[in-house]
């Protein structure tokens, strides 16, 4: 069974979460704030941590470098309220391997862990609206455009994710297996956390999306 | 005589003679009500002065004549403010306290002669009285307010140690007077400065949270109007899950936009992503599903009547949606390219044969397909029995004027 710590400050939250988790993976801790998070996630070693993005006393980006300082190798799946831009962009930057709300309904959210556990990239339709923003930048200055521009497929995948489509239905639409669909997700996230362009961050910063 | 604080009034005003309480011409208690004070202490002080050689008479003369014509005419009931509003009434009658003891002390005499009390105490008196006008600070005094009332305590105080000096048979008596006086201005100062540092730091320290109350202040009462009256229906409507939900999600809807307003920035023109948004609000509202927006590349105002019709066959697409598919979750994903707007309105629920449409029912042809195309655009309905439905509008924006639309949609 995946293990799995659970990061919020908002213990509701928390048990309404791991109400619904538990169907399915096994919660070996919980944590309230960066701090706490840090500590529980070093002791644990789970496989996957859900983490809100805003914490009292940092973000979800704080706990992955907090962690990864001292050696813990866990796949974070980052789950919030906020859908503003800068707030997702800095979290999937720091190495979170998925997004989603927290509206997500049960079954998804469960799916989303596997998916981030399998070493896949969880996309709501919402971050890919923002990775499609983001590389649709100007691309002028990029420093490498191996890594600054998606390619037709990719944004094809993209395109698709934001209109609401699953990994599956995307396969049978783009007549590919649902493999190729994941490996091209997970090309987009790697490259939006190596991509090394200044507007990315600044595209994050000068747009506040509800 | 009922003190009550004044609703407005000039800063500083002759106070009319009082009629109703008066002894002798209403001089004492016209001064008593603008200082603040009893009129029985002004009265004791006008006798004092009086047997000290007669001066209480003469300033009772005077005052009554100044009051008489200075006063302004009585048009409402006077009102006295209690604390006075400039620093000139304290000075003012600071002056005339020092100015009753001086008298007074020169009718006794002390012993030392007219000539003594003529030459050391009354420059000395000007010397403190100086002081006394160029130290005393009010907190809330404007600059040039403290600039003159310096410059005229140093001008009476240096007045007076020119009389002193000049005057002075025995110098070295007015020297030691001085140097008395100084020392004990100077305790006392040395004795009330923490205290007035420490006024000046509560003040401070009172102004921020003044400024920090009022922001909470604003931030409650935008809480109490939105989120409590929610959490009240939901309480009320806790029973009728649907209902709650829908209550629920214009709530969140209203907060996120007061959190993150996302306002065009040019008056008269729309934004795609607050147009789509209340299209999905509206929806939400009425159909009880959720309705997802996701927008690319919305970095341009837009003229509202260039995207009036996609805006509406939108909101046609997706109230469809609401209506037929089943599902609990729409997806509209919007894309703003530099010659147009793709509009995508997806549901994965129980999908139709666009063949086996009855030709009677108009919706979809006339909503969506017609008004896409009297607007420029166009668009196409994929849709598949039992996977689901999307809608594809398209909206060239360079070249949209259109004259009719159903209502339906507001911009």
């Amino acid at each position: 069974m995946i293990r799995v710590v659970l990061v919020d400050d908002h213990a509701l939250v928390r048990s309404g979460v791991k109400a619904e988790l538990e169907r399915a993976v096994e919660v070996v801790a919980e944590a309230g704030d960066v701090g706490e998070a840090v500590e529980a996630i070093v002791r644990a070693k789970p496989d996957v941590v859900v983490c809100d993005v805003h914490l009292p006393d940092g973000t979800a980006a704080d706990v992955i470098a907090g962690t990864a300082e001292r050696g813990v190798t866990s796949r974070f799946l980052a789950l919030s309220v906020s859908d503003a831009a800068e707030d997702v962009i800095q979290v999937i930057r720091s190495g979170a391997r998925g997004y989603v709300t927290k509206a997500i309904e049960g079954d998804d959210l469960i799916d989303a862990v596997r998916r981030v556990n399998d070493g896949d990239a969880v996309f709501s339709p919402r971050l890919a609206g923002f990775v499609l923003d983001a590389f649709s930048a100007d691309l002028t200055s990029a420093a490498d455009p191996e890594l600054d521009q998606l390619t037709a497929r990719e944004q094809e995948v993209m395109r698709l994710l934001a209109r609401g489509y699953a990994y599956k239905e995307i396969a049978r639409r783009l007549s590919i297996s649902i493999k190729t669909v994941e490996t091209h997700a997970s090309a987009v996230l790697r490259k939006l956390q190596l991509s090394s362009r200044n507007e990315l961050a600044m595209w994050a910063a000068n747009r506040r999306i509800v | 005589m009922n003190i009550s604080l004044a609703t407005e009034r000039r800063r500083w005003q002759v106070p009319p003679l009082d009629a109703d309480d008066r002894w002798v011409g209403g001089v004492a208690a016209a001064i008593a009500a603008e200082i603040g004070v009893q009129p029985l202490i002004v009265r004791i002080s006008f006798a004092i002065l009086a047997l000290a050689g007669g001066w209480g008479l003469v300033l009772y003369g005077l005052a009554w004549v100044a009051l008489a014509f200075l006063s302004p005419p009585r048009l409402a009931p006077y009102v006295p403010v209690p604390k006075a509003a400039s620093p000139l009434h304290r000075h003012v009658a600071v002056g005339l306290i020092v100015l009753g003891i001086l008298l007074g002390l020169r009718s006794v005499g002390f012993g030392f002669g007219i000539a003594f009390v003529d030459q050391i105490v009354f420059p000395l008196g000007f010397v403190m009285t100086g002081l006394l006008v160029a130290w005393s600070h009010r907190r809330d005094e404007g600059g040039v307010s403290a600039v003159i009332r310096i410059l005229a305590g140093v001008i009476i105080a240096g007045g007076g140690l020119v009389a002193l000096v000049a005057t002075s048979l025995r110098f070295t008596d007015a020297l030691q007077l001085l140097i008395l006086a100084l020392a004990v201005v100077g305790g006392t100062a040395l004795v009330v400065a923490p205290s007035i540092v420490r006024i000046g730091q509560d003040f401070d320290v009172e102004r921020q949270e003044r400024v920090r109350a009022d922001e909470r202040a604003r931030v409650a009462a935008h809480l109490h109007d939105s989120v409590l009256q929610t959490l009240t229906l939901i309480q009320r409507n806790a029973d009728d899950a649907q209902q709650t939900a829908q209550i629920a999600r214009q709530q969140e809807r209203e907060l996120r936009a007061w959190l993150y307003g996302n306002e065009p920035t040019t008056p008269g023109t729309t934004r795609l992503e607050p147009a789509l948004q209340e299209v999905a609000h509206r929806v939400e509202a009425n159909h009880g599903v959720k309705v997802e927006v996701v927008t690319v590349g919305d970095s341009h105002d837009l003229d509202p009547l260039a995207i009036h019709g996609l805006v509406a066959a939108t909101q046609e697409a997706v109230t469809n949606a609401a209506k037929h598919a089943g599902v609990a979750k729409i997806d509209v994903f919007a894309e703003h390219r530099p010659d147009t707007i793709e509009v995508f309105v997806r549901d994965a629920g129980a999908g139709f044969d666009l063949e086996a449409i009855d030709p009677d029912r108009q919706g979809i042809r006339n909503s969506i397909l017609d008004r896409m195309e009297r607007h420029g655009g166009s668009a196409y309905i994929h849709s598949e029995p039992g996977v689901g439905t999307e809608v594809e509008l398209i909206q060239p924006i360079t070249t949209t004027r259109s004259d009719d639309d159903t209502p339906g949609a507001t911009l």
